[in-house]
């Protein structure tokens, strides 16, 4: 499952770099999710990854499950791009998402365009096959926007 | 697979109803039980309790007043198909009905309760928004009624507040040249809608002097085609017009089409003209005989 998106950030792009990294700004803007639990980082990586663990609430109305997720930022080229990788499993199986972001500056402000795969497996996937995009689309939305209404209100 | 665990209670009265789920945080309520109880049974959905809302007679029947039908929440899909009411003065929501699912999901499933879980692949809510129904609903707040464009905000997620319960959906009846119809292409298995697509057309002097359009399906809820809408009006609605009208649903429909295993979204944003042709020409055509 490939999903490709474009947000739209009201800041340079080393200002919503900064939010992009923040892992309180993560936190409170990943649907479902409370604090980032830091990880070590992955050993033999010059300056490690950001990694984390999260519990994640994921779904919609009441078809939803608790995930306990790791979330690892890598790849960063500050304040160009970076890859967001999400491995969460629960009771209801398992989310496997990978995705690689880059942004440009645009006259009023950042364009971050995103480029996520990925792969859902368990009873989720099994009964929940033809909600699977839609859902993934609308969290992804719900995180992105979520930022960039924090960028908003930072700058007012 | 068994449900997990969960409290039953019946609702005697809308006040009962309303009364239980102010006591009973977390609770869902149950109508038709024909989208919740499999969701359970899944343990996809694992509500603490279940307020049976199924059994309320003012929740049910269909009544015409004044220019528009007034149904009751509880009114099922077969009752909705077999009234005689819509099929003459909201013909595409009565042919809608007869599409949902099989006979069993049809004698049992309510409209109501189709609107409050608000599946992205449901019929009703896509006819709804063409004939610019609108939805009333009863909380601790009191009553109030929200349009069938408003009403959708999401995938299974409407403008209803956790403590609110649907009591009934308007739609306006059909006058004199105004038709409308639903075509879908149904999925072989479920019989959800891959693509649906809603129409309602007024014709006056032989042009179409109002059109609204809605597609449902293929984005996360059912939504309004309004560059079609836009191109139809003013038009005479010949084969030629309509197809390319219809041809500009693909424009509306942007980014947001989602795809899955059975139908990509490239696949269903090629076959929306096609549908929303059929719709529309099917609408005008009643709108034609009226």
């Amino acid at each position: 499952m490939d999903i490709t998106a474009t947000y739209s950030f009201a800041a340079p792009p080393s200002e919503v770099w900064n939010l992009l990294m923040d892992p309180d700004a993560i936190a409170a803007c990943l649907p479902g999710c409370c604090e980032l639990r830091p990880l070590p980082a992955l050993s033999g990586v010059e300056g490690g990854d950001d990694r984390y663990q999260a519990e994640l609430i994921i779904g919609v109305a009441a078809v939803s499950g608790t995930f306990t997720a790791t979330i690892a930022l890598s790849d960063k080229v500050p304040p160009h791009s970076y890859r967001l990788q999400v491995d969460a499993t629960g009771k209801p199986g398992f989310a496997h998402g990978s995705a690689t972001i880059v942004l440009s500056a645009e006259q009023n402000g950042t364009l971050a365009h995103v480029t996520a795969a990925a792969n859902v497996g368990g009873l989720i996937a099994r009964v929940g096959q033809r909600l699977l995009e839609g859902v993934a689309r609308m969290t992804m939305d719900r995180f992105y926007g979520c930022l960039a209404k924090r960028v908003a209100g930072a700058g007012s | 697979m068994y449900s997990a665990d969960f409290d039953y209670h019946r609702a005697r009265s809308l006040a009962d109803a309303q009364r239980l789920l102010a006591a009973h945080p977390g609770a869902k309520l149950l109508a038709g039980g024909h989208s919740l109880i499999p969701l359970m049974k899944l343990r996809l959905a694992a509500p603490s309790a279940v307020i049976d809302i199924g059994r309320i007679p003012e929740l049910r029947g269909i009544s015409r007043s004044g220019d528009s039908i007034r149904i009751g929440a509880l009114t099922t899909h077969a009752e909705l198909a077999a009234s005689a009411d819509l099929q003459k003065s909201a013909a595409a929501l009565a042919e809608a009905a007869g599409l949902v699912g099989d006979p069993a999901v049809r004698s049992r499933g309510t409209i109501g309760g189709n609107v409050a879980h608000a599946d992205p692949a449901s019929d009703l809510p896509t006819v709804l928004v063409a004939l610019d129904a609108r939805i009333t609903a009863v909380g601790p707040k009191g009553e109030r009624t929200i349009s069938a464009d408003d009403f959708f905000t999401g995938i299974m997620t409407t403008a209803l507040a956790d403590d609110e319960v649907v009591t009934a959906i308007a739609v306006p009846a059909s006058v004199r040249g105004q038709g409308s119809a639903y075509v879908k292409f149904a999925h072989p298995a479920s019989r959800y809608a891959v693509i649906g697509a809603a129409a309602l057309v007024s014709i006056a002097n032989n042009r179409c002097s109002g059109a609204r359009v809605a597609l449902g399906g293929l984005l996360p809820h059912a939504s309004r085609v309004r560059s079609v809408e836009k191109a139809l009006t003013g038009k005479p609605l010949d084969a030629a017009a309509i197809e390319a009208a219809a041809a500009l649903a693909q424009a509306d429909l942007g980014s947001n089409v989602a795809g899955d295993i059975y139908a990509s979204a490239e696949y269903r944003t090629a076959m929306a003209p096609v549908y929303v042709k059929r719709a529309v020409a099917a609408a005008a055509a009643r709108a034609g005989l009226a």
